[in-house]
Order: structure tokens, then C-alpha cells, then sequence
């Protein structure tokens, strides 16, 4: 056995692998070049504002596009120069995407149709699909007698029906509503882990994001900010982007001061952050970030740090309240507190402290 | 939406309007229909219905054969210009050049007739002497086909906007879907693609038809040794004056056109409502 085969074997062939992908219409760049390797049997989610080059991305790997620059390899076949269908993916789109001539049936049968398998067999496999997806019974069905959510389930059973190695979803609960979306991405995710088919979900929803992934990579801007498992980009996010796009972070830029135990990042007058042990040196602009539900609102300094606020306003959200406050120089914060812990019941314009404890606190170089 | 607030005029014009139509553009045709079938023909003293200038009609070898040729003439275009009309609407969903590609494939609509048809004639004219000289045969000698060629010209950009409309109903996602689902262009074309526009490809292969039926001025100058039926009803009408025979040919273009018309309307409604 040489070197290579032994790696080869101990490390396994990602199911998508991109390498430098880029895409350019004209002189806009939808996509810069971007490199990322998808593992095999992983619900991957590619998170993003609008227009950030999600969508270019899937469809790049769909083999619906072709990238300007850069390679893709499906399980390590190098498939940058073949269409979609001869790609080892399906794909389930936004809407509107099921045959509307056809049967739930007929659609869910499509592809097996083309590649010419007995009917009997095409017929059990497709009621299968349907059974799994929560549709038996639907078959004889059209689409436009079925609900927004019920197509979305049609399309999953038409990809999945297919056995590809990669399922691509472009938001495919983008239009339905939020009760409907959440029972779905429980159920996308059960239907990933049963199946075991590698799953690529492209939303700009965040909530989405976090149920159903197991890893999520960030993209905005065409550049793929930073990735990581639902917990890193929540809890531990290295870029200050990721902070301010995910979760509900209250971000604040400054100037780093100091060395060791003494550095702080210099906000504005007054306002300091302590940063002990910062790994870089004195005069270098960073940023911070801390959840909202690190601060702590008090009456008076509860945590190790703090700072004295003004509350601007209060919402009342049942379980928990928001309160969005200003630091001493104007700068806005956001806290969140389940609403039995609060002291007391803050107003619009009452003075009080915001505390957090030093760890709650993330810095960020880029 | 309901009527409730409108103007009682507008009702009224509305009705106004639809009758001036229907006086205006239909009732000559129907008149002519009503004469052919009258014993006297046109001016008789009293109306005798008869079916007697149809059956001449129909027992003249002569027509018989025009209206051959006028069929055969018809096929043949509708089976060239539907597919041409097919592709030139995918090209222009494709093209980066939309308005000059319109303008190009209308521009057969804004040309006048006897252009179109004396150009075309000199064009084969010249062809003829380019290929004798080269092939030592002359490729275009007046017939059949270049009555073909000149009809397609003429029916091409009614059969290109009718199939643009409908396929501009068709969303995309659904090929890409097909894609996606292991379909190459060719089968998610027709099998998903062509499904959808079926309504818009019948409906300009009807009127297409019908147009290919109707066309005088193009194939009068570009037929060969053959009459179509408008060419010779035009040349026997100059000949006889409006005889009775006169009157039943011209109600026998109005019954096929419309005849084709109304079927096209009913299957598309009857399809409209399933
Ligand atoms: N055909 C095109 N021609 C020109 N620019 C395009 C084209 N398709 C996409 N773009 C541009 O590329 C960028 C990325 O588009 P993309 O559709 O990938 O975004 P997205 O992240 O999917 O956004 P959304 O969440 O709104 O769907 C956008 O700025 C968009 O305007
Ligand atoms: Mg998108």
C-alpha cells in the first residue's frame, strides 16, 4: 500500500468539493473564488444575506451554471465540465418548479422514467418516496391541488426518489409560512438522517440554518465568510460579520490598548473593554461582540464589567423581553433577559447597568 | 370584479361597438354566404335556396384539383413554420439581442406584399442562374417549393408571437427541474416544456393554415404551372365577373377559415376548463 492510498483511505472523498469556484456576469462578480469541501452524508447550509451568491453557488454545483473559474468534484469526480443531468445531484427549487401536466405520481416518476427502469418498480419506488415525505394517497393528485408546503414535499420525494449522492435545496420552505417552515425543517432534517444522502440547503433564514444543519457556512458579499457547526458560528464566531449576521449581538469597534493583563479595546471617552491577554498589539482596530443574552440590566453593576445605560426601549415578548439601550457615547446595545429574571420592570428612558461577565466577550480581527 | 358602478353608457357603446363590428366586417361575408346559396345568385327577383353552385363546385375537375394543391401547399408550410417559429422563439429567449431579432422576424409583416413576392422572384430568378452555372441545374424554377418558401415568409412571424406569448407562461425552474432529474435539453423540452405551450403551437398551426389557405398575392407570383383556389378564384372572377360559382367558392374560403377558427376556440376552452 503506498502513502496516498493509505490517506486516501483514512481520510474520506468529500461529496462536493469546490475549488476556487467563481462566477462572473459581465463585470459583476456574483462569487469570488471560494474553495470548500462538503463531507459525505453532512446537512450542509449555505447562510447568507440577499444577494450574498448562495443561490450561484447551488447552482454551480447543480451543474445549472458554469463557474467563470475554479473546479467542482462530486465524490471526487471532477464534474466542472458536465450539465445537470449528468451530474450525480437533484435539486428541489424555491416554487412553481413541479410539472404541472403530471400527476404527484407522474413528477416523483420523472426521473426514474428516463432512465427506463420497469414500471412496476418505478411505481413502488415513487409511492415510497411519497409514504416517506408524509404523502401516501396524494398520488393521483396535480400540483395545483396541493398546498405550498404539500409541493415542497412533492419536490423533496423527486430528488430523493433519484438516490443521487447529493440533494441541492434552493429555500425550499422560502414560501411558507413561519409555523409551516419550522415542522418542515424538523422533518427535512429527520428525512436527512434516515436517508443518509448529503444534503446542501441554501436560506437566508437563520433560524432554518440553525435546525437543520449540521455544519453552516456563511456567504455575503460572494465571498464564503466563514463556516463552522451551528454551535461555532453562534457561540464562537471568528469574524465580525458572522457576529453580526447570526444570533443578536450587540457589536462595538475599537482601538486595542495596552499589552497582557492591562489590554482593552478603547470604544469611545470612557468607554473600555477589557480584553486581558489579547492576542494582538497595542494600536490595532478590532471589534467585540456579546449576545444579548450575556448583558445583564440592573439597577446597579451585577457582572464583573459594566457600564451605565439608558434604556430607549422595552418589548415584552412573553417568555423574554428585549431591551435596546445606549452606551454612554450614544452606541446601541441590545439585551435580552427571560422576563422572570429581570429586577424590575425597566421603562423607556429609565437610567440603570449594563454588567456582562469578561468571557461573554468575542473579539474579532476581521 | 362586479359592474355595479359603471357607467350605463359604457354599457351601451360596448354593445354599439360589438355591432358595428359584426355589421361592418361581418355581415358582407355573410351575405355572400346567403347568395351562394341562392338559385338566381345575386339580384334574383326571389331567394331559392340550392345547394346547386356548390355541387358544381365540387363536380369541377378544375377546382378540385386547386384546392389539392392549396392543401398540399398548406401542410407543407404549417410543417416548416411550426418548427422554424419553435426555434426562433427559443433563440429569442436566449439572445441578448431581443428587440433587433423581433424586428427581424416581424419584418415580413411590415413589407408589402407584391414586395415580398416580386423581391423573392427576381432572388430566385438570380439563384437559378447561380446554381445552372455552378450545378448546371436550376434549383429554383418556379413550383411548388418556392410558392412554399415565399408562404413561410409571410406566416413565420404570426405563428413566432403567437408561441413566444404562451412560452413566455413557462417558467423556467421547471426545465431546470427536468435537468436536475436526469432529462438532457432535448427531453426536458418535450417533455415538460412542450406540454405547457401545446395550446400556443395548436393555435398557430390553425392560423397558420389558414393563412397558407388564404394567401393570393405571394403564391400567385411564385407557384408553378398551378393554380392554388385563391389564385383561381381571382383569375375566374377577372375572367367571368361575380357569376353564382363566384359566390360559392367565396363562401367556401369563409366556411373553412371559420370552421377552423371555431375549433381551434373550442378546444381551447374545453381545455381551458378542465
Ligand atoms: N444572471 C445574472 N446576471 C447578472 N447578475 C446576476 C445574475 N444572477 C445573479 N446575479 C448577481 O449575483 C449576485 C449573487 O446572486 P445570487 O442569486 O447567488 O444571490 P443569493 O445569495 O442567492 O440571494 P437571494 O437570497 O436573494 O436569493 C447578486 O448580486 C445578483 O444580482
Ligand atoms: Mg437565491
Amino acid at each position: 500500500m503506498t502513502v496516498q492510498e493509505s490517506a486516501a483511505r483514512t481520510r474520506p472523498v468529500p461529496a462536493v468539493e469546490a475549488e476556487g469556484i467563481a462566477k462572473n456576469y459581465g463585470s459583476v462578480t456574483a462569487l469570488k473564488p471560494t474553495s470548500f469541501a462538503i463531507p459525505a452524508g453532512s446537512y450542509f447550509v449555505l447562510l447568507g444575506p440577499s444577494g450574498g451568491g448562495k443561490t450561484t453557488t447551488l447552482r454551480m454545483i447543480a451543474g445549472l451554471i458554469r463557474p467563470t473559474g475554479g473546479r467542482v468534484r462530486i465524490n471526487g469526480a471532477d464534474v466542472t465540465d458536465l450539465p445537470a443531468d449528468r451530474r450525480d445531484t437533484s435539486m428541489v427549487f424555491q416554487g412553481a418548479a413541479l410539472f404541472p401536466h403530471m400527476t404527484v405520481e407522474q413528477n416523483v416518476a420523472y426521473g426514474l422514467t428516463l432512465r427506463r427502469l420497469p414500471r412496476d418498480r418505478i411505481r413502488s419506488e415513487a409511492l415510497e418516496m411519497l409514504k416517506l415525505v408524509g404523502l401516501a394517497g396524494f398520488e393521483r393528485r396535480r400540483p395545483h391541488e396541493l398546498s405550498g408546503g404539500q409541493q415542497q414535499r412533492v419536490q423533496l420525494a423527486r430528488a430523493l426518489v433519484l438516490k443521487t449522492s447529493v440533494i441541492l435545496l434552493d429555500e425550499p420552505l422560502a414560501a411558507l409560512d413561519a409555523q409551516l417552515r419550522r415542522d418542515m425543517c424538523f422533518e427535512l432534517k429527520h428525512i436527512q438522517e434516515s436517508v443518509g444522502i448529503t444534503f446542501v440547503h441554501v436560506t437566508h433564514n437563520q433560524e432554518e440554518a440553525m435546525t437543520v444543519a449540521d455544519e453552516i457556512a456563511l456567504i455575503a458579499d460572494g465571498e464564503l465568510v466563514e463556516r463552522g457547526t451551528p454551535e461555532h458560528m453562534y457561540e464562537t464566531p471568528e469574524r465580525r460579520f458572522t457576529a453580526g449576521f447570526i444570533g443578536e449581538n450587540t457589536l462595538l469597534d475599537g482601538i486595542i490598548h495596552g499589552h497582557g493583563q492591562e489590554a482593552r479595546l478603547v470604544i469611545a471617552e470612557g468607554l473600555e473593554i477589557p480584553l486581558p491577554n489579547a492576542p494582538v498589539g497595542e494600536g490595532r482596530p478590532a471589534s467585540v461582540s456579546i449576545k444579548s443574552e450575556d448583558f445583564r440590566l440592573a439597577p446597579e453593576a451585577v457582572d464583573a464589567v459594566s457600564a451605565p445605560v439608558e434604556v430607549v426601549d422595552v418589548f415584552y415578548l412573553g417568555f423574554s423581553t428585549v431591551m435596546h439601550v445606549r452606551l454612554p457615547d450614544g452606541r446601541p446595545a441590545t439585551v435580552r433577559s427571560t422576563t422572570g429574571a429581570l429586577p424590575t420592570r425597566f421603562r423607556s428612558g429609565d437610567r440603570a447597568v449594563l454588567s456582562w461577565r469578561p468571557e461573554a466577550v468575542r473579539l474579532h480581527l476581521a | 370584479m362586479t359592474h355595479d358602478y359603471e357607467n350605463p353608457w359604457g354599457y351601451r357603446l360596448k354593445w354599439l361597438y360589438m355591432l358595428t363590428v359584426v355589421g361592418v366586417l361581418m355581415l358582407p361575408v355573410f351575405y355572400t354566404l346567403y347568395i351562394s346559396f341562392n338559385y338566381g345568385g345575386f339580384g334574383a327577383a326571389e331567394y331559392e335556396f340550392t345547394w346547386l353552385w356548390y355541387r358544381t363546385l365540387f363536380e369541377n375537375q378544375e377546382i378540385r384539383t386547386t384546392l389539392g394543391w392549396t392543401a398540399l401547399i398548406a401542410v407543407i408550410v404549417v410543417a416548416c413554420t411550426i418548427p422554424l417559429a419553435l426555434l426562433a422563439a427559443k433563440f429569442y429567449q436566449r439572445t441578448r439581442f431581443k428587440v433587433p431579432f423581433v424586428f427581424l422576424m416581424l419584418m415580413p409583416l411590415f413589407v408589402p406584399a407584391d414586395v415580398t413576392a416580386a423581391a423573392l422572384l427576381v432572388y430566385f430568378k438570380n439563384l437559378n442562374t447561380l446554381t445552372e452555372s455552378v450545378l448546371g441545374l436550376a434549383m429554383f424554377e418556379l413550383s411548388l417549393w418556392t410558392a412554399v418558401i415565399g408562404q413561410i415568409t409571410w406566416c413565420l412571424p404570426y405563428a413566432f408571437v403567437v408561441i413566444l406569448v404562451t412560452m413566455a407562461r413557462f417558467r423556467p425552474e421547471q426545465a431546470e427541474a427536468a435537468r436536475t432529474c436526469g432529462a438532457n435539453a432535448w427531453q426536458a423540452f418535450w417533455h415538460v416544456e412542450f406540454p405547457q405551450i401545446r395550446a400556443g403551437v395548436f393555435a398557430s398551426t390553425a392560423f397558420v393554415a389558414i393563412l397558407s389557405f388564404n394567401e393570393y398575392v405571394r403564391t400567385n407570383f411564385l407557384k408553378g404551372g398551378f393554380d392554388t383556389f385563391p389564385t383561381y378564384l381571382v383569375s375566374y372572377m377577372l375572367n367571368t365577373g361575380m357569376t353564382p360559382e363566384v359566390y360559392a367558392m367565396a363562401g367556401l374560403f369563409t366556411v373553412v377559415s371559420m370552421s377552423v377558427v371555431i375549433v381551434v376556440l373550442a378546444t381551447t376552452m374545453l381545455r381551458e376548463r378542465s
